[in-house]
């Protein structure tokens, strides 16, 4: 399939993907109890001609198809609504926390590309302590909470040796790689471990082929081996991994954004379903999906020039 | 240890962070909580003004404002923002005393009549001055029954609101009522541009549309999600402030809140309920922690007097065994007073002996006995379901020494969990109270008169949820009452009735908890910090 049909393929299906997840994600908001009038009317409360006015004013007693039929409309025109909540549009909202997002996804997965690929690779080769001790490693990674990590780094690095700050996201540039170092590790270290784990089954798996013993006994260097013969691949395993786990890093940034005080989307997702609050709530599910896509599509790319025998959007 | 001259609360800590300093193992264990000797008998309302210049304070907020627009301010984060951006006609002092503010004179010829003079001489930030139309915008925009402002209740008995000069605004009300006229000192009296106001719209006071008022300082930027910029106002009508630039950022963590102090991260933070990492801030020699006097109280609210605390006896029970001291050791860290009704000694602005005789009345001492006997008498109880607030430990440990107590004296208490996002609609959501008996909750009245905290048991007001009515008379009453004395009466005989049949259970008085690193000083300790510039005391210490 040429580059070009691939892309329409994947636009056309992304779009479709969007309009049914926009309606499923309001349907299940609009029977979910509750109600964001608490955080229009404030935390005294309000009259019952309070509430009325501002259920009148928010349409939040119309009937579901003329909301969403009035969002669609809406989306059609560019238009990503108004935060009822917040007072503000989604888009400012929205705009000022993608950069925040997006640094510290990129750094996490990095981190778990590096760590999880190079740990996975020595226990399978090492086998031994060697492996003994990074499957322990592992296996500790993927059992601690992400916030009992995130604490454990503030309380080391950044109060007793004071090397980075305790919290936020710097003020843009190489202030905020300094200022998202440990929130990205907070957010790495369960993933890097869980590649480690698939790494190092793909890399024993691979060792144990035919091919690969037949590489030995034509007495070809191990090095050569283990990078030509072995750890390509074992790369389309690795990738696939790689890419589901970091599309949902977005959403499982919360915990660590919130140890952090991070301005992230995964605390604006969470805080707006609680709250109720439509437009956000779709905003950032859409702009999940579509990262999710995205990546997806990249991992695509990646498996034609790891195994050439897969061609562009193969159903392999 | 310190190396300046610090308040007499700091010096009690000075020396109970001394006695500690022995035990340098920070203790993570929630059992074994280190209570700090906090002198709670002498609270103190102000810091040691700073003296010296500082470029910039950065102080953390709890969270993020939903709104700076002042009418939409009535919690923790919006007004410790607003208090120091927005002005209000009258200015709460730290003692909770009333001075002019904005109105440099207010006069009543009559009961239902408030005549306020503008000051002279008041610019907004934008140099245009303040007008009788800016005031009479501002308040006018809370009246009616349909208005959104958080205070409209303080609105219900304004009649009209008119400018009758050229520096005169006049408020004529339907009834004496003297709430109305004590809350021109919070953000419901806090005057706004009219130009800016209505150009804005709904954006006013959001990280769109910007402000515009008259305070000692100026709204710079609002980077939504990570922080607020404020400057200071070099034109500011009373001074400008010492501090050139004050920022605000959200770290809603306690963990994270307390090390960014330790760490000099932040230079402050008001705390209105005792943070877990209290002792760590106490051992600290980067800060120092100062007890304000304070209006909040902890309360555990009835919602449905048809369940397992719908019998007066069962109440009443639960409440003689509380251990109340235990409890504000326990869940308070020592940073809490055992609380004998709703309205603590903090609210008596006024007739202070007769408050005082009242409430030396009550008695927050256990009486097992006698809770036993309450329980016999009310017969079979059904269990009691109280709903607390997720990830608060002060929520959760407060419910474990309730349901402690109940377990002494047979009553079957149970709790249910709701996340912190959706408690909220607790206070006005009836489908959200289903099947919940009582919650606890924070209360806080807005000035220094006990009046203000009753009338939330008034059959009228939204936060009475039951419709319990039993005192109405004496609330309504002491509403309209100029009078001091016979405002106190009246008040007196509301709290008898409503300290006897608890409606509410009172646990606890918070004191405010101030945290300023060393470098700098004068912020205000006590609860007025909410409504009156608490920084514009505030600079560097030489």
């Amino acid at each position: 399939m040429s580059v070009g049909l691939y892309l329409l393929r994947r636009v056309g299906g992304l779009l479709l993907v969007l309009l049914v997840t926009s309606f499923l994600v309001f349907g299940l908001l609009y029977l979910a109890p509750g109600s964001p009038l608490a955080f229009i009317l404030g935390p005294r409360g309000g009259t019952p001609e309070q509430i009325a006015a501002v259920t009148e004013q928010y349409h939040l007693n119309d009937p579901f198809f003329v909301r969403y039929a009035a969002w669609l409309g809406d989306i059609l025109h560019g238009d990503l609504g108004y935060s009822i909540v917040y007072r503000q549009e989604v888009s400012t909202l929205i705009s000022g926390r993608v950069p925040t997002t997006l640094v510290l996804v990129s750094m996490a997965a990095l981190i778990i590309a590096v760590v999880g690929i190079l740990a996975g690779t020595y226990a399978a080769l090492r086998r031994g302590w060697g492996d003994q001790l990074t499957s322990t490693l592992a296996a500790i990674g993927l059992s601690t909470p992400s916030f009992v990590i995130g604490v454990a780094l503030i309380s080391v690095f950044a109060v007793t040796l004071g090397w980075f700050p305790t919290f936020g996201s710097g003020t843009g540039g190489v202030d905020t790689l300094y200022h998202l170092t440990l929130p990205a590790i907070a957010l790495s270290v369960a993933s890097a471990a869980y590649l480690a784990r698939i790494t190092r089954a793909a890399v024993l798996e691979e060792s144990g082929r035919e091919h690969v013993q037949t590489a030995t006994v034509r007495g070809l260097s191990p090095q050569h081996i283990v990078r030509h013969h072995v750890l390509r691949n074992s790369l389309v395993p690795i990738v696939t991994v790689l890419g589901l786990t970091v599309a949902t890093l977005i959403a499982g940034a919360v915990v660590v954004e919130n140890v952090f005080a991070l301005d992230g989307l995964g605390s604006l997702l969470v805080r707006a379903i609680l709250q109720q609050d439509f437009a956000v709530v779709q905003a950032v599910i859409l702009v999940l999906v579509v990262a999710f896509v995205v990546v997806n599509a990249i991992v695509d790319f990646l498996y034609t020039f790891i195994d050439p025998r897969i061609a562009l959007g193969s159903r392999q | 240890m310190f190396r300046r001259r610090i308040t007499l609360t700091a010096a009690a800590l000075a020396a109970a962070s001394l006695a500690l300093a022995g035990c340098t193992g920070q203790s993570t264990d929630q059992s074994d909580q280190a209570t700090l000797s906090v002198d709670l008998d002498n609270l103190a309302t102000t810091t040691e003004p700073g003296t010296a210049p500082v470029d910039e304070v950065k102080w953390n907020l709890p969270y993020e404002p939903m709104s700076l627009d002042p009418q939409f301010g009535y919690n923790y984060a919006e007004n410790t923002a607003t208090a120091n951006l927005c002005e209000s006609l009258l200015r709460m002092k730290a003692d909770f005393s009333i001075e002019p503010g904005l109105a440099s004179e207010v006069a009543q010829p009559d009961d239902t009549t408030v005549v306020y003079t503008i000051r002279d001489g008041v610019t907004f930030w934008d140099g245009t001055p303040l007008t009788v139309d800016d005031v009479v915008y501002s308040l006018d925009r809370q009246v009616g029954e349909t208005a959104t402002s958080y205070f409209s209740s303080y609105f219900q008995n304004v009649e009209s609101v008119a400018a009758t000069g050229p520096n005169q605004v006049t408020v004529k009300l339907t009834k004496p009522d003297v709430l109305f006229t004590q809350a021109m000192a919070t953000a419901a009296g806090a005057i706004v541009q009219k130009a800016a106001a209505e150009s804005q719209g709904e954006a006013f006071g959001t990280p769109d549309g910007g402000l515009q008022c008259t305070g000692p300082f100026s709204l710079e930027a609002w980077n939504s999600g990570k922080s607020i910029e404020l400057a200071a106002y070099p034109d500011y009508w009373d001074g400008a402030p010492l501090v050139q630039k004050l920022s605000f950022s959200f770290i809603a963590d306690e963990s994270t809140a307390v090390n960014a102090l330790r760490t000099g991260d932040v230079d402050g933070q008001y705390f209105y309920l005792p943070p877990a990492g209290l002792s760590q801030l106490a051992n600290s020699d980067a800060v120092t922690t100062t007890y304000g006097d304070s209006l909040v109280f902890w309360t555990m609210m009835t919602t449905n007097f048809d369940g397992g605390l719908g019998d007066d006896r069962v109440r009443q029970a639960l409440s003689l065994a509380i251990d109340r001291e235990a409890l504000t050791k326990v869940v308070f860290q020592g940073a809490g007073i055992p609380a004998t009704t709703l309205a603590g000694p903090a609210y008596w602005g006024y007739e202070e002996e007769k408050f005082q005789q009242a409430w030396d009345g009550f008695s927050a001492d256990p009486d097992i006995a006698k809770a036993k006997e309450l329980v016999a008498e009310a017969g079979t109880v059904p269990p009691i379901v109280l709903a607390v607030q997720g990830s608060s430990a002060v929520h959760e440990q407060t419910a474990n020494v309730i349901q402690a107590a109940g377990q002494a004296i047979g009553l079957d208490i149970q709790t249910k969990v709701i996340p912190v996002e959706q408690f909220g609609n607790l206070y006005f959501d009836p489908a959200a109270r289903e099947g919940i008996d009582g919650f606890f909750t924070t209360q806080y009245g807005s000035f220094a008169d006990p009046t203000d905290v009753y009338q939330m048991f008034a059959s009228t007001d939204s936060h009475n949820y039951a419709g319990w009515d039993h005192a109405d008379e004496d609330i309504f009453a002491a509403r309209s009452e100029t009078d001091d004395a016979a405002r106190a009466d009246h008040v007196i005989a509301a709290q008898q009735i409503i300290t006897d049949e608890l409606p509410w259970l009172p646990l606890a008085y918070e004191p405010v908890t101030l945290v300023q690193n060393n470098r700098i000083s004068g912020a205000t300790a006590s609860f007025a910090y909410l409504y009156a510039p608490w920084a514009a005391t505030l600079g560097g210490v030489e």
